[in-house]
């Protein structure tokens, strides 16, 4: 490799200062509360066949999904379609997705005619239109109840919008203004990656800036494999469990078989259950994201991110599971509910050789609730998580109100709630004794009780661990389960579940409670 | 009280810094006689010593100076370091877990074994809440009674702790409540702090936790002032130096010990902006790289970029503060292979042992010790007396690392040379785009210890030909607060949309947040009509979280304030939408103009002997190139000729690289200008 430690150095510092560059301008000038408050978009530069060389902004599963974006992208749209100054739209979950709402924005990087690589931006829209506001519909049977389907499609030529386009997306989202602004900011940090790219290229020249990303994407893959090496040779079995199908039922599986093999692993998730009919079905990617996380945080968490890391990775699904569901299956929910028991069903593969590293179950589940209400002026869409207890480790107690693994979305404060919709926060306080029991106990989950000021309200629920609790670890004891509870005005007091569309009213007093964490050790054994 | 006595003539002022190690003072006078500087050992233990002997250091007794301005680690410090009083909480029913609810977010993605953030401030038996509500505009929805104050108050009083913070919802809309409770606390208990007062914005997680680090940093700076109060005679004044880079008066600062949390690098931003304004520079880039961690921060129209809220020691403090990024390298930054990458930093050698160089145990090769292998450091010089320099050992550091890279010792320190100047720039750029300013259009100031060592190389990756490094650049926070004006700013939530725009609101609440901060200055002495007042909207379309910054918005007339706001919005991301927007914010910001302004410190330069030079060595730059290298001592450079590098220019404290190519031209104020070749 005639790349040496050095320049590898400078060039990966370079090409990353660009894809933070791209995040702040995304972050600053966005629109939407989930970018705002919550940073729920990420960026990332590839080579010039998708591969990922850099990243911005760190949401664990957006990056996963990154890392196949433009390489499904460009088996739909081959290079030689793409001019310089294009940029194109992205959501399909089956083109290197995950779900409808997080869109991606793609720009081929060209210097003297010749594509050397791409910058993405993909940022989660709060609405991209479908059955409910926010988008979020739990009641969903099919794709295209969930919201509007974008293939790739040149949206910007020549650096100036196609307006028709334009116009054709934002009629079919809710709150246009708000859209437009996020697919601005999207464009503008496109922009901006590829003005930097540019100035690199000028200095380096295009050929070496190619053979500097392949000396990436080698580290990257000596880093995964040394990680690999680091795990006794052998075949592990771990699953989790689905609360239901999505739309009740029984728990639903997810398992995988985890083959490692020297410098090489295999995660195969073929053996989880068939494809559901509610919108926690996921895709293969989003598999691989999972894979990918759980592979930095237990072996190597100083693993750069890039197209390299994968090849020691095999990841294997079945077409038609619920990790790898046919394009008309509905899938929104899978990205944050199904992706955290993929990992949760890795880690516990890995409980009998890695006891000491795992924590107990925490909350891998967004815990969401979307209340939609109509104003004068649309509708108001107020889309928050909820965070909960934290699953204990071998040397600690986890930590109260908390998001661990694949997500890591902040949430809104009351006094913001408060005054951006019609809802008054009427208490939030931990959720005592709710963590599991153990020789280390798991953190406690929050409540917090939402009265509604609006006339007609469209709630959503999209959680889990509302029927299978996180787990403790090494004999500790699971924590609650989640909790979500509609107390009508008029008294009625109605169980909500985990996935649901329900019409509230004025007065009505919404009071979730999520999980505590998953005990480390029998509760019996040794005091601490 | 005091008016008048910023008049005396004959007294000193002095600026004292207590940073970690050294306090650095630097002293004035305003009679012409030259200024003076010393830096002396820091006493952790006794802080109130350290200012007496950087007062013997430069030759004075406290009764010859007028006026003492002082930096202090003191609150920085104990935030670090976890050092936390025992404090209770009441907050509005409901709320009290608030405070270990925080935002749910963890710091760390992928390491599941660290705490996902620190433990809440307040442990749960010392959370009280009291029965009250407004709603968000304010208004009451529930009222506070006499009883509960009574009876909240008792219950706090009877926990056994002396400090409280209060943090009731949207108080910062309407204090009644925090007002008529914490005149009541401040009946029982010495040390109260209310969260309208300490960061009047909303998000009730961040005013909580603010309020509460204020409140537990109450007593001890109490009893550091009442310390100085009794050492120093009636007629010497003392003013401290603030977060957000101005003075405060003691009686201040004993009420928000918190403006105290970033005093140190406040106090060098400072002394930067000043020199960046005499040498006509208007946007320049701090660039202060000591053992640990590299300061940065803009100067924007001469103005320090204040930030609305910052990290410290894994605690968020919500306060207006210098905009400073600390970067995790500088010279104790340890280099290390890793899967074919040279990767330098964020683990440093710290203090001890600190790099191998300095002898002390330490067999990590770090920034410094390539510092010394390429000629940067002086291996003949110590530093601040104390430390005499290892060649060898440091070759010994590097040389396993050279050896994997397959390179001689040499080439290696250049590399991890080049890699700590990478990882600058980047830091660099990323503070610049957050601010959404274009890094060409930046000069550097370069300070610290080993700023000026590796300053021109991080320019030119960063596409900057113009650096500076100023006149007393190893004590500068010491000048900083030397030249420090009186000022005190606050930021304040308004939420007005242009769709319901109301100037006479407006004007009430910048009236009223003038007021508010002028208060104390016209109780040290200054004349109301004196005061230079400030403001800087925050505006925003509705849902971005970011607000766009509009310096002097033109509140009384809507439609320019607009044109203001979109050309600026404009000028950051590219767009802007002609869509309604919302004030947000207001930060007022009320400075009382020094009446014995002067002309910057002048170091004089020995003209006769400008030729003398130190000798010369062998210096190895990041091409890898190595010169016979001239040596100059700093005060002997001829002044307003450019000269080219290959080149190092010298002093007791610091040492100035100039790579070939570039050039150094010394003024008359002992600023070195250094041109860089892009």
């Amino acid at each position: 490799m005639s790349i040496e430690p050095v320049s590898l150095e400078v060039i990966r510092n370079a090409l990353t200062a660009i894809a933070e560059e791209m995040s702040m301008v995304v972050m600053r000038a966005a629109r939407s509360p989930l970018l705002r408050e919550a940073g729920d978009h990420s960026s990332a530069l590839t080579d010039s066949e998708g591969f990922l060389v850099a990243q911005g902004a760190d949401v664990p599963v957006h990056l996963g999904v990154l890392s196949f974006t433009v390489r499904e992208f460009l088996k739909r749209v081959p290079a030689d379609r793409m001019e310089p100054g294009d940029v194109w739209i992205v959501n399909l979950p089956e083109i290197g997705g995950n779900h409808l709402p997080d869109v991606k924005l793609i720009r081929p990087i060209f210097r003297e005619g010749e594509l050397y690589a791409f910058a993405v931006s993909l940022a989660h829209w709060a609405d991209v239109g479908g059955a409910m506001p926010g988008s979020y519909f739990a009641a969903a049977r099919d794709a295209w109840q969930e919201g509007l389907r974008l293939p790739p499609t040149r949206l910007v030529a020549a650096d100036r919008f196609d307006a028709e386009k334009l116009d054709l997306i934002l009629a079919n989202v809710r709150g246009p203004e708000e859209r437009k602004g996020d697919i601005l900011a999207q464009v503008a940090a496109t922009t901006v990656a590829g003005r930097r790219l540019d100035e690199l290229a000028a200095k380096h020249g295009v050929a070496w800036m190619k053979e500097a990303m392949q000396a990436i994407h080698a580290r990257a893959e000596r880093q995964m494999a040394e990680a690999i090496r680091a795990i006794p040779n052998g075949v592990y079995r771990g699953e989790d469990w689905m609360d239901d199908d999505g739309h009740g039922g029984a728990p639903v599986p997810i398992r995988v078989t985890v083959t490692i093999e020297d410098e090489t692993a295999t995660f195969d998730f073929s053996e989880s259950a068939d494809s559901v009919p509610g919108p926690i079905n996921t895709t293969r990617f989003i598999a691989g994201a999972a894979v990918f996380y759980v592979m930095r945080a237990l072996y190597g968490p100083d693993i750069q991110p890039s197209g390299g890391c994968y090849r020691p990775i095999n990841v294997v699904t079945r077409p038609g599971s619920i990790v790898d569901a046919a394009y008309d299956r509905p899938v929104v929910g899978g990205n944050h509910e199904t992706c955290q028991r993929l990992a949760d069903a890795i880690f516990r593969a890995f409980e009998p050789i890695a006891a000491s590293e795992l924590s107990g179950g925490g909350p891998t589940t967004a815990g969401l609730l979307i209340f939609g209400t109509r104003t004068a002026t649309g509708w108001s869409t107020f889309y928050e998580v909820h965070p909960g207890g934290e699953g204990a480790r071998f040397d600690r107690d986890g930590m109260a109100s908390t998001r661990v693994h694949l997500a890591n979305v902040m949430n809104t404060p009351a006094e913001v709630i408060e005054n951006e919709y019609p809802i008054t926060v009427e208490f939030q306080r931990l959720r005592r004794g709710s963590g599991g029991a153990g020789r280390h106990k798991g953190g406690e989950g929050i409540a917090r009780g939402y009265r509604m000021r609006g006339d007609e309200t469209a709630l959503t629920t999209m959680f889990e661990r509302a029927v299978v609790p996180p787990y403790g670890i090494d004999g500790g004891e699971p924590g609650a389960t989640f909790r979500a509870t509609l107390h009508r005005a008029d008294g009625d007091e109605v169980k909500l579940r985990g996935k649901q569309n329900i019409q509230i009213a004025r007065g009505d007093l919404v009071v979730i409670e999520s999980s505590g964490g998953g005990g480390h050790g029998h509760s019996s054994g040794d005091a601490r | 009280m005091e008016v008048g006595s910023e008049m005396r003539v004959g007294g000193w002022r002095l600026g004292i810094d207590i940073g970690g190690t050294f306090t650095d003072v630097i002293a004035i006078s305003s009679d012409g006689t030259a200024p003076r500087s010393a830096k002396v050992p820091s006493r952790p233990q006794e802080p109130v010593r350290a200012i007496v002997d950087a007062i013997s250091a430069v030759g004075l007794s406290w009764d010859e100076v007028a006026e003492i301005v002082h930096g202090t680690t003191i609150v920085t410090n104990d935030i670090v370091e976890h050092r936390f009083r025992p404090c209770a909480l009441i907050a509005t029913a409901g709320f009290s877990d608030t405070i270990e609810i925080a935002r749910g977010a963890r710091r760390h993605l992928y390491r599941m074994d660290l705490l996902p953030r620190p433990h809440p401030l307040v442990p749960a038996e010392l959370r009280f809440e009291v029965e009250e509500r407004l709603t968000a505009q304010g208004d009451v929805a529930t009222a506070l009674t006499d009883a509960e104050i009574a009876r909240v108050v008792g219950e706090v009083a009877a926990s056994g702790v002396d400090t409280v913070a209060v943090c009731l919802l949207h108080s910062f809309r309407n204090p009644v409540h925090e007002m008529r409770l914490g005149a009541a606390l401040r009946a029982e208990l010495p040390h109260v702090s209310l969260s309208h007062e300490v960061s009047p914005e909303f998000r009730e997680f961040e005013r909580m936790n603010t309020t509460v680090l204020n409140a537990m940093m109450m007593s001890k700076i109490k009893h550091h002032l009442s310390l100085i109060d009794q050492r120093k005679p009636g007629h010497s004044r003392l003013h401290l130096m603030h977060s957000a880079s101005g003075m405060a008066s003691p009686a201040l600062i004993a009420e928000r010990p918190l403006m105290l949390a970033m005093s140190g690098p406040a106090a060098g931003v400072a002394a930067s902006s000043q020199a960046a304004q005499r040498l006509g520079i208007d946007h320049a880039i701090t660039f202060d790289m000591g053992g640990t961690t590299t300061d940065v921060c803009l100067i924007v129209n001469g103005r320090a970029e204040i930030a609305a809220n910052r990290e410290l020691g894994e605690q968020r403090i919500r306060m207006p503060m210098v905009a400073v990024d600390s970067i995790g390298a500088g010279g104790g930054s340890i280099a290390r292979l890793i899967s074919g990458a040279l990767v330098v930093g964020p683990e440093s050698a710290g203090a001890e042992p600190g790099p191998a160089c300095y002898g002390k145990g330490g067999d990590l090769p770090t920034v410094s010790d390539a510092d010394l292998i390429l000629g940067y450091l002086n291996p003949s010089r110590t530093l601040g007396g104390s430390v005499v320099l290892d060649r060898a050992a440091a070759e010994g550091a590097v040389k396993p690392l050279a050896e994997s890279m397959g390179v001689s010792v040499r080439r290696a320190a250049a590399g991890i040379a080049k890699v700590v100047h990478s990882n600058m720039a980047r830091a660099l750029r990323r503070a610049t785009v957050e601010h959404g300013r274009d890094i060409r259009d930046f000069g550097i100031v370069a300070f610290g210890g080993a700023g000026p060592m590796h300053v021109a190389e991080v320019a030119r990756l960063c596409g900057i030909s113009r650096v500076t490094i100023p006149a007393f650049s190893s004590g500068f926070s010491a000048l900083g607060c030397v030249e420090a004006t009186m000022s005190y700013s606050r930021q304040t939530s308004i939420g007005m949309k242009s769709t319901a725009w109301d100037a006479c609101v407006l004007g009430k609440a910048v009236a009223a947040e003038t007021d508010a901060l002028s208060a104390a200055m016209i109780d040290a002495g200054h004349e109301k009509q004196s005061l230079n007042v400030s403001i800087t909207a925050g505006v925003r379309y509705s849902g971005q979280s970011y607000e766009t910054p509009i310096l002097h918005p033109a509140l009384d007339d809507r439609e320019r304030l607009n044109r203001q706001f979109e050309q600026a919005h404009e000028a950051l991301y590219g767009y802007s939408t002609g869509e309604p927007w919302e004030l947000a914010s207001l930060r007022v910001e009320v400075l009382a103009p020094r009446k014995d302004a002067h002309e910057a410190p002048v170091i004089e330069n020995d003209e006769a002997e400008a030729t003398m030079e130190l000798g010369s060595r062998q210096v190895t730059f990041e091409s890898g190139t190595t010169f016979d290298v001239l040596v100059r001592h700093r005060r002997r450079l001829p002044i307003g000729v450019a000269i080219e590098g290959p080149l190092v220019v010298e002093d007791e404290w610091s040492t100035v690289v100039v790579p070939p190519g570039d050039r150094v031209t010394a003024d008359n104020n002992g600023n070195l200008m250094m041109e860089v070749a892009l």
